[in-house]
């Protein structure tokens, strides 16, 4: 696979002091790409270098092999999607979706072609009349997407196009966007404060925090195998443990890890997921405990353990097995997979 | 419902006053104007005194001379504040910080000041034509004449506008302008497509302020404008007050006010035009 978009070295500094630095990032050809992290992190500075609207204090960006850097916007190969829609409030549908096609001079019958076309691929067939106002948030945004499509361009940017839309209409619109990224093959840089929506739309998702890119991987990846307590802390359950180092294993209390990543210690955090935890009350091996609490969840259970210095554990149960325990009930508490950090 | 009809009454009293005021100081003295404008010379009724703006050669040229300063004028200064207020906006540097202090400036300088500093600076041996003479550059006579007119217009009546024109281009959003980018629209498509249908209204607005301020313009036509012809405020005035012919002078000011309605009557029109399409 080629690749699409390259970010080298890039650093943006704000008077302010904020920014982003170290962005180091390659997109390949027909990727989904998203850069998580909390609101403040720069994943809005860093979409915006590559649409051109901001100027990056250093490095380089290139997009199918040429650099972009000193482009302005209306020159670069990238269209954007923005958070507010951003439509022309004084042009009908027709003439949003036309405006970028008559810049690049089409001939009339093949824009009208190809405003229809995009308007069924977004789901908003027959809407050319319609003007901005007359249309909800959601098909707003969908003809903000269209425009964007219609324009083929070879890095398509979104910046939380999705965030300002209710939950269900958020997660039409995450499968709607999947489908058409297969169907046309575009190359996609979608930011988004939500690691569900992260997980469940990207390729791969990049992780960011201060200005910093934390991680660089697949959903499964960077749910699995965290690179840094702060995505194992930022995405998914987790419960944390503190270990000491005793040269292969990292012991809590009764309990010994391997010690995978060869920490040095003398102290570490042992990283476990709720679905990772078992509970058993039959055995003598593991950490001891008391069910302090039972949450069925559907077809799942959230049970609390409360394990004395260890602090308390969260464990995953099917509905069956949390049925069966009762509140005070002592238990071992074991680990089917673990993941250990330095202790910071 | 007794409680809606005690609001209406309460709604018609708070009004009341503006509309009055609104009564004396416009409505009444427009209608007194007109009923005295119709005294024809023998002590009858008729159009005569309207008829004899068309068919006196004087008064013919003096109605062509204050539709072509009217008009170039306007043009000239919507011109000049439209790219003014463009470079404040979409610029930034030390011209346009310059720019933002000082285009107020003309607007606390009075009339008469003003004006007599521009025949000072413009006029035949004033301080440009000193200037330029070693350079052995001669100006085009400027003062007493519709060009020192159309200057004068300009100092008066750009900064108003150009204040107007800022504001309406700093309530379009960075973000539609930049969707435009986006797209790849270069400057003149972005202020084509984008800017100037978002802010024409107010361009609309301006025009007819500055159109009404200039048709009526006294000061500087008097001070600084030829002997003849004449802008239609100074005639007015010389009919008024030297000829002492009232009812003609009425006549001038109901064929003044109808000019100015027409522009009203088209920009109220684009105003409701507007007001329907959101409907
Ligand atoms: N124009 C700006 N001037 C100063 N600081 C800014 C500007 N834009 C963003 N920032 C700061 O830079 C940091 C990163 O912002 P941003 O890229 O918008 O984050 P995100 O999109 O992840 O929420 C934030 O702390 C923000 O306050
Ligand atoms: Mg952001």
């Amino acid at each position: 696979m080629s690749i699409q978009l390259s970010i080298r070295g890039m650093a943006k500094r704000y008077k302010t002091g904020e920014g982003v630095s170290d962005i180091n990032l390659d997109v390949r050809k027909g990727e989904l790409i998203t850069l998580l992290g909390p609101s403040g992190c720069g994943k809005t500075t860093v979409l915006r270098s590559i649409g051109g609207f901001l100027k990056p204090d250093a490095g380089d960006i290139l997009i199918e092999d040429r650099s972009v850097i000193a482009l302005p916007p209306e020159k670069r190969p990238t269209s954007m999607v923005f958070q507010s829609y951003n439509l022309w409030p004084h042009m009908s549908v027709y003439d949003n979706l036309a405006f970028g096609l008559q810049i690049r001079k089409k001939p009339k019958a093949e824009i009208r072609e190809s405003i229809a076309d995009v308007l069924r691929l977004v789901r908003l067939p027959g809407a050319e009349k319609k003007s901005p106002a007359q249309l909800s948030g959601g098909q707003q945004q969908r003809v903000a997407l269209a425009r964007s499509l219609l324009l083929k361009p070879a890095v398509l940017l979104l910046d939380e196009p999705f965030s300002a839309l209710d939950a269900k209409l958020r997660h039409e619109m995450r499968e709607e966007l999947r489908e058409i990224q297969s169907q046309t093959g575009l190359t996609m840089v979608f930011v988004t404060h939500d690691q569900e929506e992260a997980l469940s739309l990207s390729d791969r998702i990049v992780v960011m925090n201060h200005g910093r890119i934390e991680q660089i991987a697949a959903p499964q990846n960077i749910y699995n195998e965290p690179e840094s307590l702060y995505v194992a802390q930022f995405i998914g359950k987790m419960n944390f443990l503190e270990g000491v180092v005793e040269a292969d294993v990292i012991r809590v209390g009764e309990l010994a890890v391997p010690n995978a990543k060869r920490l040095a210690g003398p102290a570490a955090v042992v990283a476990v997921r709720p679905e990772d935890v078992n509970l058993d009350s039959g055995i003598k091996e593991g950490l001891p405990g008391a069910v302090k609490q039972i949450m069925v969840l559907g077809h799942y259970a959230e049970v609390s353990v409360n394990l004395g210095k260890h602090g308390i554990i969260r464990s995953f149960q099917s509905k069956d097995a949390a049925q069966a325990l009762s509140l005070g009930q002592h238990v071992r508490v074991s680990f089917a997979k673990v993941t250990s950090f330095p202790k910071e | 419902m007794i409680k809606g009809r005690k609001e209406a009454v309460l709604g018609l009293i708070m009004v009341s006053p503006a509309f009055l005021l609104l009564l004396i100081i416009v409505v009444l003295p427009i209608v007194q104007t007109f009923v005295v404008s119709l005294h024809s010379e023998d002590g009858g009724y008729d159009l005569s005194r309207y008829a004899f703006l068309f068919t006196d050669r004087l008064m013919r040229m003096n109605i062509v001379f204050t539709l072509k300063v009217t008009v170039i004028s306007s043009l000239l200064v919507l011109l000049v504040s439209y790219a003014m207020a463009l470079f404040m906006s979409f610029s930034s540097g030390k011209l346009v910080d310059l720019i933002r202090k000082t285009y107020m400036i003309p607007l606390f300088i009075p009339g008469v000041i003003a004006t007599y500093g521009l025949i000072n600076l413009l006029g035949n041996h004033g301080w440009l034509s000193r200037m330029l003479l070693p350079l052995g550059i001669a100006l085009p006579r400027l003062i007493f004449d519709e060009k020192g007119i159309v200057i004068a217009n300009l100092w008066f009546n750009i900064p108003f506008t150009t204040m107007l024109l800022t504001s309406a281009l700093a309530g379009i959003p960075a973000s539609v302008i930049e969707s435009a980018k986006d797209i790849g629209a270069g400057r003149l498509s972005v202020f084509l497509r984008v800017i100037f249908p978002l802010s024409y209204k107010t361009f609309l607005v301006a025009l007819t302020f500055v159109f009404m301020s200039v048709i009526g313009s006294f000061t500087a036509p008097y001070l600084l404008g030829p002997n003849s012809p004449q802008m239609l405020g100074v005639s007015m005035q010389q009919v008024f007050g030297i000829f002492r012919e009232q009812e003609q002078a009425a006549a001038m000011a109901v064929f003044t006010f109808l000019l100015c309605s027409v522009l009203g009557y088209f920009y109220i029109r684009s105003m409701a035009k507007d007001e329907a399409a959101r409907m």
